[in-house]
């Protein structure tokens, strides 16, 4: 589904490098992890594939369902099925969530050949969704994450991603901030979701998640690059042993400073 | 900009259309006006309440009074009727009243909504016509006082309530010659009335006019009035305007100004304050594109204690626009327990566009609670790109985004059909957005 070939990435006009040579490939039904440092590049790694406009790809290719995404808007990779849950989601005041869902689905669903629904259809997917991450339904008619809290937010993020059924989602820390409740049902959510049709990557700090959540594999990141791969176990002995015996990896190929 | 002799500039040229009129009729002020407007000078560009916008376009032609303009006919008006005000509508075109147009019906006891003329002989217009403008050497609102021949009237009596909202229509017409209007508009509210006026100006083409509205509100005891002025002029025409009201104890006056129209529109809000505990609103919206230039002065008296004011002024800016603003705060000594706010924040969409703010406080007493402030932005790219990872193209996120800010003062317009009316306007004005000149 998703191919990362050799990825590199600059900081858009400022030219220092994030991304470093990047290889990554993800199939249909499997979640990963992508675990590391902060300032390692995993965040950023979400942003570039969902196309930010702060980076700026300088090598390499992304390659989902084997088109080149390099080019493409934000939209129009939203449009293909990839959904990028924010770390820190924006609130726009003014803009309920209900506008901005119907507004989202039914372009995505023109893109992807799916049926647009109209307004009445679309309260009754809805009412489905909302249970999935355990939402009232007055939270459909506040504006989008305006006054949230932390855990609020993030949930939103999982029930668009609820909303959206993309292929791909790419989850940037939508753990962290959570309370041990809003960390279950946000896992419970995601877990819910993920079917063999679909895949998902998890930009996370901590191992916390995958009490809930059983990834396929693990990825670590450190300077830039993904410095070792393993399965779940490799999270366990990160939280035992940090990441400073992987940092030497980084180092390897006498690319990194 | 060149300097205009007194007799030179637009202003004091209509004023000798209207000298044979002087003496003639009720306003007693007319001569004393007349006299002053001799001695008041066309505004000076130095001056720091002129300095930033450029009167010049104003006296590039000359204006002439409505009958010697060969004004078209205004034709099919009834679609900018609003429903709630099927028997609460006055109609004026080109500054004259319509009398078929206007429909009053069943008003209670003592109210009275109509045209000054016909009500010249009523004693709150006996008593406070003319008395209530505190502009200083203002030529715009010594014309009005000289030429208007009309305007509107509104009276409530004590406890008395208007509860459909009062249409207050201004239609200007195509006309072969530029023309000059000088609406009015008195409001006097006793004891514990209460109404909502929806006050509109719609320029039916393209020409160029200039009308210079003076309205005057006295709002006594406990006396409540919500105030909607929607302003779309045509796109040549010169809106100066001057609404003032006077409060007295538990008076409130909500006023929410939506500007669309005009090549160049100022507008000079004034709210005093005359006894304490008092609770006023003055908030505005201004959506400007092409060469328009919109301008806001607006002056908040706080002169005895105990009053809470609210004043959010948002500007959304497109093209070669240019957007000013001014609001000044004052707190008279002894005002104490002010609770006022204040905030003025521009969306600044085109390279080219222009802002110009300056929010002023100026406090004279020491228990006070005043916040004022300025922002000058773009839209923000995260927002724009939170969006667009949801599906939304640059152009439908920057639309939305666009028209989120401009949402928050419609959102106290209450009356159904205005706010609906207002949501198209902004819709239509939000999807002009011309994508190559986005800077964010």
């Amino acid at each position: 589904m998703l191919e990362i070939k050799n990825l590199h990435a600059v900081v858009e006009g400022e030219g220092s490098e994030i991304l470093k040579g990047v290889n990554l490939k993800v199939k249909s039904g499997e979640i990963h992890v992508i675990m590391g440092p902060n300032g390692s590049g995993k965040s950023t790694l979400a942003k570039v594939v969902s196309g930010h406009h702060d980076y700026e790809v300088t090598d390499g290719e992304i390659l989902f369902e084997g088109e080149d995404l390099t080019e493409l808007d934000p939209d129009e990779r939203a449009h293909l099925g990839i959904f990028l849950a924010f770390q820190y989601p924006v609130e726009v005041p003014g803009v309920t969530n209900n506008t901005l869902l119907r507004e989202s689905y039914n372009t995505i669903a023109a893109a992807r050949g799916r049926e647009e629904l109209d307004p009445l259809e679309f309260d009754d997917y809805l009412e489905k969704k909302l249970a999935l991450v355990e939402m009232k339904r007055e939270f459909l008619e506040r504006s989008v994450n305006t006054g949230f809290s932390g855990g609020e937010k993030k949930r939103n993020e999982i029930f668009q991603m609820a909303v959206l059924e993309p292929k791909l989602s790419l989850l940037d820390e939508t753990d962290s901030g959570l309370d041990i409740d809003a960390l279950r049902i946000v896992a419970e959510g995601i877990k819910q979701l993920h079917n063999e049709e679909n895949a998902i990557v998890m930009v996370t700090h901590y191992q916390r998640m995958l009490n809930y959540i059983e990834p396929d594999f693990v990825h670590v990141m450190v300077g830039g690059k993904i410095v070792k791969s393993g399965d779940k176990s490799l999270a366990l002995q990160l939280e035992d042993k940090g990441y400073e015996w992987l940092e030497s990896l980084a180092t390897v190929n006498g690319e990194s400073e | 900009m060149g300097k205009v002799e007194i007799r030179d500039s637009v202003l004091h040229q209509l004023a000798s259309n209207y000298k044979p009129i002087v003496g003639n009729g009720f306003p007693e002020f007319r001569k004393e006006s007349l006299r002053e407007l001799e001695e008041t000078p066309f505004p000076n560009p130095k001056d720091e309440a002129w300095r930033f916008i450029d009167l010049r376009p104003l006296n590039r032609e000359p204006f002439l009074p409505v009958n010697e303009s060969d004004p078209a006919e205004a034709g099919d008006v009834e679609k900018y009727f609003i429903p709630e005000s099927e028997s609460t509508r006055l109609v004026f075109v080109n500054g004259l009243f319509q009398k078929s147009l206007s429909s009053i019906e069943g008003l209670p006891d003592g109210v009275v909504i109509g045209n000054l003329a016909d009500h010249a002989g009523h004693s709150a217009v006996v008593k406070h016509l003319g008395r209530l403008i505190n502009y200083e050497k203002d030529p715009f609102t010594l014309l009005n006082n000289l030429s208007f021949e009309d305007g509107s009237f509104v009276y409530l009596p004590e406890d008395s309530a208007v509860e459909s909202p009062i249409q207050l229509l201004q239609i200007y017409t195509d006309a072969s010659e530029d023309y000059f209007t000088a609406p009015r508009v008195l409001v006097v509210a006793e004891p514990n009335s209460r109404a909502t006026l929806i006050e509109d100006h719609i320029g039916l083409a393209e020409n160029r006019y200039l009308t210079i509205p003076v309205s005057e509100f006295r709002l006594y005891e406990g006396a409540h009035l919500h105030h909607v002025r929607i302003q779309r002029d045509s796109l040549s025409a010169f809106h100066f305007s001057r609404p003032i009201a006077w409060l007295s104890r538990h008076a409130e006056y909500h006023a929410y100004t939506i500007t669309l129209g005009g090549q160049m529109t100022r507008n000079e809000p004034r709210v005093i304050q005359d006894d304490e505990e008092v609770d006023f609103t003055l908030d505005g919206l201004v959506l400007i594109d092409g060469n328009q230039v919109s301008d806001t002065h607006s002056v908040m008296d706080h002169k005895y204690s105990h009053a809470n004011s609210h004043q959010l002024h948002k500007v959304v800016v497109k093209g070669h626009a240019h957007s000013i603003f001014n609001g000044k705060i004052f707190v008279r000594k002894d005002a104490q327990k002010i609770d006022s706010f204040q905030e003025n924040r521009n969306l600044l969409l085109s390279v080219e566009g222009l802002v110009h703010t300056k929010p002023q406080l100026e406090i004279f007493a020491d228990d006070v609670l005043c916040s004022h402030g300025a922002t000058i932005g773009q839209l923000d790219p995260e927002e724009v790109f939170y969006l667009q990872s949801r599906g939304m193209t640059a152009e439908k996120a920057k639309e939305v985004l666009t028209y989120a800010f401009a949402l928050e003062t419609i959102e106290n317009v209450t009356v159904e059909s205005v706010h609906d009316l207002l949501l198209d306007e902004v819709k239509r004005y939000t999807k002009g957005i011309s994508i190559e000149r986005m800077t964010a």
